[in-house]
């Protein structure tokens, strides 16, 4: 009697399951991840050859330059599938800012304590409104203008002849490779940060097994 | 010492007519008007000049026989020589004051040489009063001019004359030894190139301000640029901006030249031989004159810009060797630096060494010394906007900004914990 109704119980709870993450954007994800990290690697291995040896210049060049294409024809992937997704409306900006930041900040305050406190999450998660006000800002930043920006000045120093015209406009390759280098200084404190709050889900392992399934996991 | 021999295309025929027997140089002389001549410049003729030198007249008839203007005969160059006129009477200042004027009479018949000589690096050296600068017959002599074939053989070449280690060297290269040894690079016939056919014969210019020698490398090694782009990054700049030597003569010491480029013209920034005016505001910036430091060489650029802010014009780095000496070290192909390595990382060899410098016409450049911490401030940003080697040149704070982000990054997980643990042990004691 005791297990029907614990069956009962789990089996309601399957079905109220959000499907949260389509295919195209977990393996998406997924690519983007891996990608940011060989290019976060080989991005380390062509700046500082003095201080790592994980592979020569050229190979990290070689392999920085493809992963690079990769990474921008990935991020078309994502840029269509939401474009033609009705879950669009995850990226669309708020047209409050006030009760946006009103928002924002609850739900820094949440982080910094409530979640200890098991208090209840400030944002619900619904498909077509996924992120909370902190997600949603850093990702717009991350999708919108940092990385269009490392893409466009990855491919000018990809071919600088090519891009010359583009180069000399925006005030020369160093300013080029400068504000390449001040993304890629972004994207590591984001690889980390982001990292770190995928186990601040309702278990450690949710949000990761979120992103493999597609699929909410349960609120304790 | 050629200018002993200016006049002496006079002594030719009096040398020949002193072979022959006396009717029959007799006789010549009467319808020679060498022989004329040489009746007395083969004769140890010497005349007082104003600066107090002596210059010989005597004339090598043999060598004068078998120049190439033994057929335009003496007159042919001394046109002030005519029937019951010669001007031996006439004060000569000096030696070179001589050359000089008969630099002219061979414009008269080698007038596109001439021009093309004009626009020469050795031509505005004269023209700035450089007493060893070469006129013509300096290179060419004055009376055994030779024919072009003469020049052929590595021996042959009157460069070595003035520019003798330079020479040296490039008798040691890859090119001087093809040369000498029948043409032959790795079994095939090859045309190895002599001092002209990159530095050119007559319109010689300092070859470091432009593309010239990169191309005239180009056009013999017509596959070179192909076979770049199959292993090399960027190959195209690269070939642009890192001079050809600084790869393949190996063990050159090497370093960063700052071009001075007007950025709507897309040309070197220029300045007339003689022109101090770079230099001086070189020396207003750099007052210690230590070399010119990142803020130093940031407003070097702005107060040489037409606007004042320095948006008209740039920076343009050029990887060279330190030496013409050492740019003519060529290496065969399996010795040039291959390894990216050698630049590109912190504090690599390359960028220990860095000037400035300005163009003249003739492409000869003003350089003036750099502090290396111009290539990795960050002031250089806006000043040295065009030349970035990536690892090599990188800017030091950008590299404080990542050690911050690295912390950053990790402190944000540690401190979230942290504060997870400090209150959960709060709550437990409430």
């Amino acid at each position: 009697m005791i297990t029907a109704a614990i069956n009962h119980s789990h089996d309601r709870r399957q079905h109220e399951k959000v499907y949260l993450h389509p295919l195209p954007v977990r393996l998406w994800h997924w690519l983007n991840a891996l990608g940011f990290v060989l290019l976060i690697v080989t991005g380390f291995q062509i700046r500082y050859v003095d201080l790592l040896g994980l592979m020569s210049f050229e190979s990290a060049v070689t392999l920085h330059n493809w992963v690079g294409f990769a990474v921008i024809a990935n991020w078309f992937l994502w840029f269509v599938y939401y474009l033609f997704s009705e879950q669009v409306t995850n990226y669309h900006p708020d047209l409050d800012p006030k009760a946006f930041f009103q928002r924002y900040f609850r739900q820094a305050g949440y982080y910094s304590w409530g979640y200890f406190q098991g208090e209840e999450r400030p944002h619900k998660v619904q498909p077509k409104d996924k992120f909370n006000p902190m997600q949603k800002l850093t990702y717009q930043f991350v999708m919108f203008i940092s990385a269009p920006v490392t893409f466009l000045t990855g491919l000018m120093m990809w071919d600088v002849q090519r891009f010359a015209g583009l180069i000399d406009m925006v005030g020369g390759i160093r300013v080029v490779n400068t504000v390449h280098v001040l993304m890629f200084i972004l994207f590591v404190m984001f690889i980390f940060v982001h990292a770190y709050m995928g186990f601040l889900g309702a278990k450690p392992s949710s949000h990761f097994k979120e992103m493999f399934t597609g699929y909410e996991e349960e609120h304790d | 010492m050629k200018i002993l021999t200016t006049l002496g295309s006079l002594l030719l025929a009096l040398a020949v007519l002193a072979a022959m027997p006396g009717t029959a140089m007799a006789q010549q002389a009467e319808t020679d008007p060498d022989a004329k001549c040489l009746k007395c410049h083969s004769k140890k003729l010497k005349k007082k000049l104003e600066d107090g030198e002596t210059m010989f007249l005597q004339i090598s008839g043999e060598d004068f026989g078998q120049s190439v203007h033994q057929v335009i005969g003496c007159t042919g160059c001394h046109r002030d020589v005519a029937k019951g006129k010669h001007p031996s009477r006439e004060p000569i200042a000096s030696r070179r004051d001589y050359s000089l004027k008969h630099n002219e009479t061979c414009s008269q018949c080698h007038a596109a040489k001439s021009t093309a000589y004009e626009g020469s690096v050795h031509a505005s050296m004269v023209a700035e009063g450089n007493g060893d600068a070469p006129v013509c017959s300096d290179c060419h002599s004055s009376h055994s001019i030779q024919q072009r074939s003469v020049y052929e053989p590595v021996s042959g070449e009157p460069c070595s004359g003035c520019h003798e280690p330079i020479y040296e060297a490039y008798a040691a290269s890859v090119h001087g030894q093809a040369r000498e040894h029948g043409n032959v690079i790795r079994e095939a016939h090859v045309q190895a190139p002599i001092c002209a056919d990159c530095h050119r014969a007559h319109d010689v210019s300092a070859v470091a301000a432009t593309n010239y020698l990169r191309d005239t490398c180009l056009d013999c090694h017509d596959g070179a640029a192909v076979a770049h782009e199959e292993w090399l990054p960027n190959a195209g700049m690269h070939l642009s901006s890192v001079a050809c030597a600084a790869c393949h003569s190996p063990m050159a010491e090497r370093r960063v030249d700052l071009q001075l480029y007007d950025k709507l013209t897309q040309v070197p920034v220029g300045q007339a031989a003689g022109d101090d005016t770079f230099a001086t505001r070189v020396g207003e910036v750099d007052r210690t004159g230590d070399g010119l430091d990142p803020v130093e060489l940031w407003k070097l650029v702005r107060t040489t810009s037409r606007d004042g802010n320095g948006a008209d014009v740039t920076l343009r780095g050029r990887m060279e060797v330190t030496t013409g000496i050492e740019a003519h070290r060529l290496a065969p192909r399996a010795e040039a630096v291959r390894s990216c390595e050698s630049c590109h990382q912190g504090g690599a060899d390359a960028f220990q060494n860095v000037t400035v410098s300005i163009s003249a016409p003739d492409g000869r450049k003003q350089r003036f010394a750099a502090d290396k911490k111009v290539l990795n401030s960050v002031v250089s940003v806006d000043s040295v906007g065009d030349f970035y080697a990536p690892g090599g040149t990188r800017i030091r704070m950008l590299d404080g900004l990542l050690v911050l982000a690295l912390v950053g990054g990790m402190a944000v997980p540690v401190g979230h914990i942290a504060l997870g643990k400090y209150l959960r042990k709060k709550s437990r004691k409430d």
